[in-house]
């Protein structure tokens, strides 16, 4: 017989899908961070021939559908290198690249907006490039770039949803599996949504509370 | 000792410096004069390692600034202090102050800021340590970035028209820290349009024009009718300035 209601363990299997997600998301946003403010300041002392290189890239990943990036991380990879990835470790990849695409560009955007006039005066007090970027450049391109890393943070949070099709066990697995057992998408779906929403909030109030930290600590952000 | 030697430095077609040569030796008050475009602030650009030359050399104390290692030491030698500040404006007015001679010169924090506070104070600003640079006046910018400067214990003080973005009172407070800095025997390079000032403070005046130095004479002999305002140019230049004696 089809047991079609709800169950204690269907909460169990929304949260193990809920913690994939957030997680999958946590980790492919750090790495994404990372590299993608790397990429942005190496375009910025215009490296260069890997300045030129790095923006081509990016530049392919931001404009190509995170899905396509999947299948071909996912697909065509292992049958380039005749060895099979894990749905984990494709969506792991495509996401982390697919974000520091879009970091990249917001990072160069924050780092083109410090005053030419500051960077001079480092220079001639004698910073090195890391010195330059860590005391002068790094902190108030952050500042630029807060409010756009937050919204792209609740994007790319949503497009994790998107890595279930390779069968990644996140919260829209889950729900895709709940779905076909209880036969009830609109009750499904709508629980699957509103945990994705509070997820998402819960994200934007933090980048608020970031933000008025930083202008906290530099209070006239006329800069 | 700054020595320039016939340095040449071009924007596309246009010479902004035409062979220009100068010495600043250790004590000198050395004030360069020139219309605006006349190379003036260029040529502390090429000083200080900003600008790349087309021609000629620049040596501080016997560093070739053409040469990136020996810039990096050079630039530990003198510091800058610029028309529009150029102040941090992320840190406190302290932290401007301690940053190079941290991070730069690897000078503990607590001696750094025990100075930095003392600079603070010597030009009215002891109770302005905590402020942005963006709660100041231009004049109280302007004095933050003379104490920036004078932090990291330059042996050269390059001045780049420091009072041409303030008022005459936000300019004559700024000047009469000039004033005292060369009392005390300051080494300067200084580029200004305050004639009268640079009469009173300078031990040799230099005069570009279009990119050519054409008179480089001791403050007293520039302004003697036989010598430096004999010349056609420097005299048509003075006469424009404010008449003598009416500024501070």
């Amino acid at each position: 017989m089809r047991h079609t209601g709800f169950t204690v363990h269907d909460g169990l299997l929304l949260a193990q899908g809920l913690g994939v997600s957030l997680g999958l998301f946590a980790g492919t946003f750090a790495l994404g961070l990372v590299l993608g403010s790397a990429a942005a300041v190496v375009r910025h002392f215009r490296v260069p021939a890997l300045g030129a290189a790095l923006h081509a890239g990016l530049e392919l990943l931001r404009n190509s559908p995170v899905l396509v990036q999947l299948f071909l991380v996912f697909f065509g990879i292992p049958a380039l290198i005749h060895q099979p990835l894990t749905p984990v470790v494709a969506a792991g990849v495509t996401l982390s690249a697919n974000t520091a695409a879009f970091v990249y560009f917001i990072a160069v955007a924050g780092l083109d907006a410090v005053g030419r006039d500051q960077v001079e005066a480092a220079r001639v007090y004698g910073f090195s490039r890391a010195q330059l970027v860590r005391h002068i450049l790094a902190p108030q391109a952050a500042a630029f770039a807060l409010g756009p890393l937050v919204g792209l943070a609740v994007n790319q949070l949503q497009v994790t949803s998107l890595v279930s099709v390779i069968g990644v066990m996140d919260l829209t697995k889950a729900g895709d599996i709940l779905n076909l057992r209880t036969l009830r998408p609109f009750a499904v779906w709508t629980m699957v949504g509103a945990l994705y929403f509070a997820a998402a909030k819960g994200l934007t109030l933090l980048g608020h509370h970031w933000e008025r930290r930083l202008r906290a600590h530099a209070p006239p952000l006329g800069f | 000792m700054i020595a320039v030697e016939g340095v040449v430095k071009r924007f596309g077609t246009q010479t902004v410096l035409d062979g220009v040569s100068l010495t600043v030796a250790p004590g000198e008050v050395v004030t360069i004069l020139g219309s605006s475009g006349s190379g003036k602030s260029t040529l502390i650009r090429c000083i200080n390692g900003l600008e790349r030359l087309d021609g000629g050399r620049i040596t501080v104390d016997g560093l070739d600034v053409a040469n990136p290692r020996q810039l990096a030491q050079a630039r530990r030698l003198s510091a800058t202090v610029f028309q529009l500040f150029n102040l941090y404006p992320h840190m406190t007015v302290l932290r401007n102050v301690t940053l190079a001679p941290e991070v730069v010169l690897k000078r503990p924090e607590p001696e750094v800021a025990a100075e930095a506070r003392a600079l603070l104070a010597s030009v009215g600003l002891a109770d302005k340590a905590d402020a942005y640079p963006a709660q100041l006046s231009g004049g109280q910018r302007q004095r933050v970035g003379i104490c920036r400067a004078l932090a990291m214990n330059p042996r050269y003080l390059l001045l780049d028209e420091v009072t041409s973005a303030l008022d005459p009172e936000m300019t004559a407070e700024v000047l009469a820290i000039l004033g005292r800095l060369a009392s005390q025997g300051t080494t300067m390079l200084f580029v200004t349009h305050e004639v009268e000032f640079a009469r009173r403070i300078s031990t040799r005046i230099v005069f570009l024009d279009q990119g050519r130095l054409i008179v480089d004479l001791p403050t007293a002999d520039f302004f003697d009718p036989a010598r430096g305002l004999a010349h056609p140019r420097i005299n048509q230049f003075l006469s424009k300035m404010t008449p003598v004696g009416e500024r501070p």
